[in-house]
Parts: structure tokens; C-alpha cells; sequence
């Protein structure tokens, strides 16, 4: 009687600590493939610091006489497009929250909110005179939520987008909120290059906030 | 920074006086001291649980009150294991492949060991050192710098690589802890008999 209560505990005991193991997994798997995220952000920026260096290095080595654009080269240049779709084109830096993220291309697929910080169809580059940047992510908890610390932002905050080589910095000079429709409208001053940060509302399910900076 | 020897020291004397809370904190830890010094000859058990108990508070109370830097400082900590992990720098890389080397010369050259532990020894570690002398053979070949982290893993294969070489240093590790665990277990119980 007793060894059967003793394998009854046992067995007890067995499938305690398997669901105990399987609920830390659960529970810590998200914060984890979150922080691994980081990690291989970190790298692909470090990555994309590298080769903008090297760029940089090349171009003082440029020889102006083979300037010309020719069909080969611009094959090569799409061979190399197709290769490195996942290559960053440039940093946003927010210091005040520690966001450090790289965006791809608009034509990349990589271009998509499940994988990186977004830019709109609509937007503009930064080298584009009194354009409009406007670069969109998710907020919350998941892994992919690059934007989830946007909320600490208050106006006078600052931010910088480096691309071409050229960093570009921004004050934060408007936030606002609209409901989710699908669309938003973006209220900035036309004659002064923006910054435009789309992420969903803070702890609200039904409306999305927009950072406006303007370049300092 | 730039104390010399005798500031270093004064400043250190110095330290626990220099607030109301400091000399709190330092009357808490000589009287923790005290009772754990005088309870080793008096051997009282319910001493030492209520010591296990005011120390576990304490450490609580330091958690909960700086609960988001906690937090921030334990992610950091999971952050620079998974760097070590998927990215290891060359000094990490080598360390663990130093390791290694140790680890197969000890099992070469210890007898008292099972056949089936030295062969799944002699095999992990192998591997690992194989893919260590890849790694060093494509970065000749290629003429790749291994300074900088990052000029190493923007290349796939170094990448596949490095990862392939930890996860099997890291079930080598596991496999022995495990193995030396069970070994002194049942020495133990050997004894026992």
C-alpha cells in the first residue's frame, strides 16, 4: 500500500515538473526570441556600419573614367540588389528610448511590418527636400514590437536617421492619436523635412499614435 | 578614477559613514555576521533559518524596490549570453575551443573512464576542433580580418560555422556536468555499499 502511494507521489511529481517545465518555456519563450531579436539586430547594424565604411573608403578611390553606366553594370547592380535584399539602407536612433533599428529598402521583401521597421509606400528618402520619412512597426510585447517604447517619447525628444552615409536629425514636435481605419492622416509642416513614427496606441486596441519630427 | 592608493583607501572607510542609510545597511550585515558567527558554535537550527530568511527578504526587498533595473540588468545578462552564443568574438571563440582541446587531452589520458564516455568525448570534441580549423582555414583563404566581430559573420558560412561550433560545445559542456554529476553520485553510493 505504502509503495503504491509512493508511485502515485512519484508520478505525481513527475508530471509537476514537466507542466512546471513546459510553463517557463511558454512564459520566457516570447522575452527570449525578443531579446535574440536584438541581438541579431545589433549584428546586421554593426554589419551595416561596416559596409557603410567600406563604401566610404571606396569612394575616395573612385575612377571618374568609368563613370558611365553601362547594360553590364547594371546587371551586375541588380544581381547584387537581388542578393542583398536584406541588407540595411539605413539606421533610426532614438537615444532617449535606446532604439536602434535598420530599414531595408522600399522594394525589399524584407520592407514588411513582420520583419523590420516599415517604411510607407508613401514616404520619401531623407535626402528628399522637405520630405516626408514615415516609417511604421508594431507596439506590445511580441518579438517584432520595435516601436513598443515609443509611448515614453515627449516632444523636444530627439531622433536621427543615418542613410546615404548622411545622418539626419530630428526633434519631436507633434503626437497624436487616430482610431484604426486601415489609413491615417499625417498633419506635418509641408515646408520642413519630417520624421513620421506610426505604431499602435499604448495599452488601447483601437487607435494608433503618430510621432511627428521635424529636422533641426 | 583617478584616486591613488591612500584615497582609494579613505574613501573606502569612509564609505559606509556617509549617509543615515549607509550606516543602516552596515549595522544590518555586522549583526547578520555576529549572529551567524556566534550560531556556528551554538548550532541552533531555528537561528538559521531565520537568517536564511532575513537575508532572502533583504535581497527581496533590494529586488522589488529596483524591480525595472533588475529586470533591465537580467536582460542584459540573457542579451551578452546570446551574443556569446550567436556571436561569439574570436577571444570567446578561441577560449572555447582551448576548452575543448583540454577537455579531449584529460579524457585521452584518463583511464578510470566508461568507453562509451570517452567516445562521445573524442567524438564532440572533434568536431568542434574540425570546425575550428574550418573556420581558420576559410578566414586564410578568404583573407578575412577576425578582429572585427562583424566583418566576420557578414559572411554565411562563418556564421553557420561559429553556431555549429557552439552547440556542440555547449552539449559537450552539458554532457559532461551531467556525466560528472552521475559519476560522483554513484562513486558515492559505491562508497556507501
Amino acid at each position: 500500500m505504502q509503495n503504491k502511494n509512493k508511485n502515485i507521489k512519484s508520478q505525481l511529481f513527475k508530471v509537476g515538473f514537466f507542466f512546471l517545465i513546459v510553463g517557463i518555456i511558454v512564459f520566457v519563450s516570447t522575452p527570449l526570441r525578443k531579446l535574440k531579436g536584438d541581438v541579431f539586430e545589433e549584428m546586421r547594424l554593426a554589419i551595416f556600419q561596416l559596409n557603410i565604411n567600406e563604401d566610404n573608403t571606396t569612394i575616395n578611390d573612385v575612377n571618374t573614367e568609368n563613370l558611365e553606366v553601362t547594360p553590364e553594370n547594371t546587371e551586375v547592380a541588380e544581381e547584387n540588389d537581388k542578393k542583398a535584399n536584406y541588407s540595411y539602407i539605413g539606421q533610426l536612433s532614438i537615444p532617449k528610448i535606446n532604439l536602434k533599428r535598420g530599414f531595408v529598402s522600399k522594394e525589399s521583401r524584407y520592407n514588411n511590418i513582420e520583419y523590420n521597421v516599415t517604411i510607407a509606400n508613401e514616404a520619401d528618402y531623407p535626402d528628399v527636400p522637405r520630405g516626408n520619412f514615415i516609417l511604421m512597426a508594431h507596439s506590445g510585447n511580441a518579438y517584432i514590437s520595435f516601436f513598443d517604447k515609443l509611448y515614453r517619447l515627449e516632444i523636444g525628444d530627439e531622433a536621427s536617421v543615418s542613410y546615404n552615409a548622411v545622418t539626419y536629425n530630428y526633434r519631436l514636435t507633434n503626437i497624436y492619436n487616430q482610431a484604426k481605419t486601415g489609413t491615417v492622416a499625417i498633419y506635418r509642416n509641408p515646408a520642413v523635412k519630417t520624421l513620421t513614427l506610426i505604431t499602435c496606441t499604448h495599452n488601447d486596441d483601437y487607435n494608433q499614435t503618430i510621432y511627428i519630427f521635424e529636422e533641426i | 578614477m583617478d584616486l591613488s592608493l591612500i584615497q582609494q583607501f579613505l574613501t573606502f572607510i569612509t564609505l559606509p559613514f556617509q549617509s543615515f542609510l549607509t550606516i543602516e545597511i552596515l549595522l544590518i550585515f555586522i549583526i547578520i555576521y555576529l549572529f551567524l558567527i556566534i550560531n556556528e558554535k551554538r548550532q541552533n537550527n531555528k537561528v538559521r533559518i531565520a537568517l536564511t530568511a532575513l537575508i532572502i527578504f533583504l535581497f527581496s526587498l533590494l529586488v522589488f524596490y529596483f524591480s525595472n533595473d533588475m529586470i533591465d540588468v537580467l536582460s542584459e545578462i540573457i542579451r551578452t549570453l546570446m551574443r556569446c552564443f550567436y556571436f561569439p568574438n574570436i577571444i570567446f571563440y578561441i577560449l572555447t575551443t582551448v576548452i575543448s582541446l583540454i577537455i579531449l587531452i584529460y579524457t585521452l589520458f584518463k583511464s578510470h573512464q566508461t568507453k562509451l564516455n570517452k567516445i562521445i568525448t573524442y567524438t564532440l570534441t572533434l568536431i568542434h576542433l574540425y570546425l575550428f580549423t574550418n573556420f581558420i582555414s576559410l578566414a586564410i583563404t578568404t583573407n578575412l580580418s577576425l578582429i572585427d566581430t562583424a566583418n566576420i559573420y557578414q559572411h554565411d558560412n562563418m556564421f553557420v560555422i561559429v553556431l555549429s561550433s557552439q552547440i556542440i560545445f555547449i552539449i559537450l559542456i552539458i554532457y559532461k556536468v551531467i556525466y560528472h554529476f552521475c559519476y560522483i553520485r554513484h562513486e558515492k553510493l559505491k562508497n556507501k555499499q
